[in-house]
């Protein structure tokens, strides 16, 4: 299967769309994106769980003088995400197909331009193919939030995001270009091909490791965002259009960590270690600040997105525990919740138009009376989102949890009051935005077919991997261990001299 | 076998989803009879498992089955799989056995409920939970029957959900029970450190190897387990839920908070004996925690005057009882009181029902008077109940209550400091059960009684929530417009009357010095106990003796304090007024958790909110960038206007061109 076929169909089914009419451009959008996520379905089934390495693979090379190669390929680690990306991608353009928009073309046309560069960010097996990548996923975004966004300030919103998110990418540029040069052997010529560069890894003196680690880890935590460099998320996230939202909190957050795993660990594994706790602080401050936010604020868009933060904290947790369950459990829970926190923003949508128009919860109150199918589906997407035993959320984060419990053992005991307060804050949206006496405008109604149709499968694949969650786990797991091998092996020696 | 035990979880799961998927078409009380048909039909696989069971050698009695892989990676062995043993089939013929019952009550109690397929879904649903949680085979899967139990509880608590006092005290609940599920994921984390095994049977076979030189992590293992078990038995300090939970539906206090999910505490004692035995601290510091429950809640229900909070303190204490027991190695006993307190209990809940109902939804005691006559059946099922909770012989609490307490003291030494604690709760409870029944039953007739005598059940003029007096809304159409009195439905009827002989005979399963029926059905379980405690013969006759003098005497003050001479409890409170004040505001519990839990995360997050937020990640760290960011917006302010089609397209082209440079130049 051709890699380049999935990465490009979706940007090119909605150029072709150009030249359609504007009240059909949201068809070509569809029909890409479920191409897309037709071939993504027939990757999963062709997927060969027992071949170690990269599979499907297509290299060119591309710029000889540089060394850059057109290097696309799958394995374990980025397997399910990229399903995931289709998956988001085609019900957020199905959300979005439903209602009409300003400027449809161009509107469709940033749409599938995104999901393009999130696939090829997720595929990328080339350093410089990555980081261009990288970048060019976040373009449409500012442009989707400025110019089609939910709020006054929005322009300002997306300007502070696309400078949060410019140093970031700066950083990491020359991050990148610093460890091609570095990394390349005397007589060899450079390359930037993840696979040769990890095998080079070694090469690189320990203190270029720890700044090239450093400037990576800053692109990677302002993506997720992590505390303290979430300054633009609630500015950003009250911009953009919700469906917009539901994939850019689903999936580009996840790219970031999985940046981590595909990149900054097998190519760094020294400054890995070196930083393993400064990181491991910064995910244990990310959960317990977002859930305090979350469990205060009172708007239910931030209430996400606090607890998204601290939810992608349990992830980065899970990376740098740097134990097989830790990781593992992480790669699962960046599945997880992308899967969790598309569908809650949906339903968010739609609890703003049953509350006339308010996004605040004290305007709500008393949804569930008239609509209790929708009250079933946003129940389930409230317990997956926190964790609930029997969710496939639940799996991640125990397997994070065990993995951070062997290595550092305070750090899991603090982490836990995380899960506590996830409880505390995703009852209190359910509560008051679906129970309790209703509020004063509220106009409880059931959730539309059309509606149903998109949020009723996303909520059946949140029961389907919590019934298998070994689906995801079976297929990651080696690859995951391979990814954080090396540095799993550094702290080994650490321990034993501690005994 | 193996059909027939996982037919136990089936049945009620597909009893969950045909109610929940036939909320709209399913008629009249189709719902109900289909709930309970379910529950009925995995009681009777439940039988047919033990009859199974009951077949195969004493050696062969603990059989697993797995279903499929879950979570098996990297060293994690996360399986679907059910233990079949005398302990976990125990569990669920009370479980089944009790849960029909009330579901049959259910049937009745809720017919005019609007939510009345939701109910059931949410009834069938826990009992799927409580059945996934004692079948368990493995950590993981414990794990999720528990929080399972936890949301189902959550739900129904909540079931009333237009009641701020509902949901307020639903979400009270599952975040303590979120607190017991991390205690128990944590002493998992430590026993699967040394153990590298999730599986129950492989963690035991090897545990006395696994764990030598490991006593520490041990320890601390067992007592995140217990702190688990203290969230959902109700334990001190872990228990101030349970008497919110009241707020649920009667037939939920009855199965959920009385006769089946918070005694899993004492099943997972129980469950992890051969870890408990190799340590003594665990051990200890169950059955202290036990016993100070058993107290203290005896003494709130002394106090307090909501009916059905006091049976729910009682319930707080019974499960004290019993948690002492397995701590402290008396497993069969402590089961033994579960299983007979499942049937008093659930009696006891299903009559306070019928009351309530009677009296239009209002709880409080102070209101009620004198119902003897008016619900003559009623009254005969709250006094079985009161004389087995108060332990009278010869009815089931009587027995069940004296074992535990003379195999405590068959331990000896400082055990003994506990078995007189346990003779105390005795006394309580004989008195709060019985002031409980005397000022419901006995005296002259209330205003609701008088006219249930005359013939016609008492509605409110406006419904009205009993919590705090607030008016409903009235197009919600629940609670429901009807109330079912015992007296008036034969569902009602039948379900008490079942579970009243039970109450009474129960107790013949284990006589001492005549039967030892239970004990020798769970030996299998216990076989690799080091335990051996067996009471002399003297202790076994002292124990008996004082029990039911004891019994007895609590009745008798009772009886003198709320009937021979009213005047007396106010006389009594007002000389021990700190000490009334200290009981009636149950030890203030929920004072300090508030002050030293809630508030701070509270501020915390108020902090944040307002301090944090604005000034530090605005202000300081993009303190540089907030001119550019000024500078930018204007500039894309400037491109909006027009400008932003061309420049989106000139991106792309230019993205593209560099591209297609960059593609032909390479080949």
């Amino acid at each position: 299967m051709n890699l380049s076929i999935l990465l490009w169909l979706p940007l090119a089914a909605v150029v072709a769309g150009l030249i359609l009419p504007a009240t059909e451009a949201r068809f070509a959008a569809l029909l890409g994106s479920a191409a897309a996520l037709v071939l993504s379905i027939v990757l999963l089934f062709r997927f060969d769980t027992g071949k170690p390495g990269l599979q499907f693979v297509t290299n060119k090379v591309w710029i000889s003088e540089l060394g850059i190669h057109y290097k696309l390929g799958v394995d374990g680690l980025n397997l399910f995400l990229i399903l995931l990306a289709a998956i988001l991608f085609f019900a957020a353009i199905a959300w979005t197909a439903l209602r009409d928009w300003e400027r449809p073309r161009l509107f469709y046309l940033w749409f599938g331009l995104a999901e393009s560069g999130v696939l090829g960010a997720l595929m990328a097996q080339d350093l410089a193919l990555f980081v261009i990548f990288f970048d060019l996923m976040l373009v449409p975004f500012y442009f989707l939030g400025g110019g089609w966004g939910d709020t006054p300030n929005r322009v300002a919103a997306m300007v502070k995001l696309f400078i949060y998110t410019l140093v970031g990418s700066l950083l990491m540029l020359s991050a990148a270009v610093a460890t091609g040069v570095l990394a390349q052997g005397p007589g060899q010529p450079i390359t930037f091909d993840l696979v040769q560069l990890a095998s080079n890894a070694r090469r690189l003196p320990v203190g270029s490791q720890e700044w090239i680690f450093l400037f990576f880890a800053a692109a990677f935590l302002v993506k997720m965002p992590a505390f303290p460099v979430h300054g633009w998320m609630p500015d950003g996230y009250k911009a953009m259009p919700l469906p917009v939202l539901a994939v850019f909190s689903g999936v580009l957050s996840k790219v970031a960590a999985y940046g981590f795993l595909r990149i900054a660990l097998p190519l760094f594994p020294d400054a890995a270690v070196h930083f393993q706790e400064l990181i491991l602080f910064i995910a244990l401050a990310s959960i317990l600040y977002g859930s305090v936010l979350a469990f205060t604020t009172r708007d239910t868009r931030l209430i996400l997105g606090y607890s998204s933060v601290a939810q992608l904290g349990f992830i980065t947790l899970g990376i740098f525990s740097l134990q097989d369950t830790g990781a593992q459990g992480a790669l699962l829970q960046a599945f997880n919740h992308g899967l969790v926190v598309a569908p809650a923003f949906f339903i968010v949508a739609l609890l703003a138009a049953r509350a006339g128009g308010s996004e605040d919860l004290r305007d709500m109150g008393g949804i569930a009376f008239r609509a209790p199918i929708l009250a079933v589906l946003f129940l389930i997407v409230a317990f997956a989102n926190l964790a609930m035993p029997g969710s496939s959320n639940f799996v991640g984060e125990f397997l994070i949890l065990l993995g951070v419990f062997n290595s550092k053992i305070v750090i899991s005991f603090v982490a836990f009051t995380g899960v506590v307060l996830a409880s505390v804050y995703t009852l209190r949206l359910f509560i008051r935005a679906m129970h309790n006496r209703v509020g004063p405008h509220v106009e409880s109604r059931e959730i539309s077919l059309t509606h149903g149709l998109i949020v009723a499968p996303l909520v059946a694949l949140i029961v389907g991997i919590a019934l298998y969650p070994q689906l995801a786990l079976h297929r990651s797991q080696r690859s995951v261990q391979a990814s954080i091998r090396e540095a799993k092996a550094l702290t080994q020696p650490a321990r034993e001299a501690q005994r | 076998m193996q059909t027939s035990a996982w037919l136990i979880l089936i049945f009620p799961l597909a009893g969950t989803l045909i109610n929940a998927f036939g909320w709209r078409v399913l008629p009249g009380k189709a719902c109900g009879w289909i709930g309970t048909a379910a529950i009925g039909a995995a009681f009777i696989a439940a039988v047919a498992t033990f009859i199974a069971l009951q077949d195969r050698a004493e050696d062969q009695k603990q059989v697993v089955f797995v279903a499929w892989d879950y979570a098996n990676t990297v060293g994690v062995d996360g399986k679907i799989s059910i233990l079949i043993d005398p302990l976990s089939i125990f569990m669920a013929l009370v479980v089944t056995g009790v849960s029909t019952l009330i579901h049959l009550y259910a049937v009745a109690y809720l017919w005019k409920d609007r939510g009345y397929a939701r109910f059931f879904a949410y009834l069938n649903y826990f009992v799927f939970s409580m059945l996934l949680l004692v079948l368990a085979a493995n950590f993981l899967l414990l794990i999720i029957g528990w929080a399972f139990v936890g949301a189902a509880s959550y739900l129904l608590i909540s079931f009333w959900y237009r009641r701020t006092t509902a949901t307020t005290a639903g979400i009270k609940a599952f975040v303590i029970n979120v607190v017991g599920d991390v205690g128990l994921v944590i002493g998992t984390f430590f026993i699967f450190r040394h153990s590298h095994t999730l599986d129950f049977l492989g963690t035991f076979d090897s545990a006395s190897r696994d764990f030598a030189g490991h006593q520490g992590a041990l320890t601390a293992g067992l007592i995140f387990l217990l702190v688990g078990a203290f969230a959902k038995s109700a334990q001190v300090p872990l228990h101030t839920w349970l008497p919110d939970a009241m707020e649920g539906p009667t037939p939920v206090s009855a199965l959920i908070h009385a006769a089946t999910m918070v005694t899993a505490g004492v099943y997972l004692i129980a469950r992890m004996h051969p870890l408990f035995e190799l340590s003594p601290a665990a051990e200890t510091v169950g059955a202290v925690i036990g016993c100070v429950t058993l107290l203290i809640a005896g003494t709130i229900a002394l106090a307090v005057t909501d009916l059905k909070r006091v049976i729910a303190y009682s319930t707080m204490s019974q499960i004290g009882y019993m948690v002492m027991g397995v701590s402290a190695g008396a497993y069969v006993a402590g089961l033994f009181h579960l299983m007979t307190h499942a049937f008093f209990k659930a009696l006891l809940f299903m009559a306070a029902g019928s009351v309530i109902s009677a009296m239009g939804g209002e709880q409080s005691m102070d209101r009620m008077s004198g119902f003897r006559r008016a619900m003559p059946f009623t009254f005969v099922a709250f006094i079985v109940g009161g004389l087995a909770l108060a332990a009278v012989p010869p009815f089931s609490g009587f027995f069940s209550k004296d074992e535990i307490l003379t195999d405590i003291g068959a331990r000896g030494g400082l055990w003994w400091i506990l078995v007189v604690g346990g003779y105390i709760g005795a006394i309580l409870t004989a008195i709060y059960t019985w002031r409980m029944i005397f000022r419901t039953f006995w005296g002259d007739p209330c205003p609701e009684a008088r006219d249930l005598e005359e013939g016609h059940l008492y509605h409110p003029e406006a419904p009205f929530n009993p919590s705090n007096g607030e008016i409903e809304d009235n197009d919600v159409g629940f609670p429901g417009p009807e109330h079912m009195i015992a007296e008036r439905s034969g569902e009602m009827k039948i379900a008490m009357s079942v579970l009243a002989v039970l109450a009474i005979i129960g107790g013949l399963l284990q006589i001492p010095f005549v039967t030892d029926a239970l004990g020798h059905f769970l030996d299998p379980t216990f076989a690799d106990s080091n335990l051996d405690l067996s009471p002399s013969d003297g202790l076994v006759v002292v124990g008996l003796i004082l029990g039911a003098g004891l019994s007895l005497l609590g009745i008798w003050i009772a009886y003198v304090v709320w009937v021979k001479r009213p005047g007396t409890s106010t006389a009594v409170r007002e000389r021990l007024h700190p000490l009334y004040k200290l009981f009636v505001n149950k030890w203030y519990f929920d004072e300090l958790i508030n002050a030293i839990v809630v508030r701070p995360f509270a501020w915390a997050g108020r902090f944040g909110q307002q301090t944090f937020e604005r000034v530090v990640v605005n202000g300081v760290f993009v303190g540089g960038t907030t001119g550019i960011v000024k500078a930018g917006s204007a500039a894309a302010r400037a491109l909006q206007n027009g400008f932003l089609r061309a420049y989106a397209a000139l991106l792309v082209l230019g993205l593209v061109g560099v591209a297609l440079y960059f593609l032909l130049q390479s080949s």
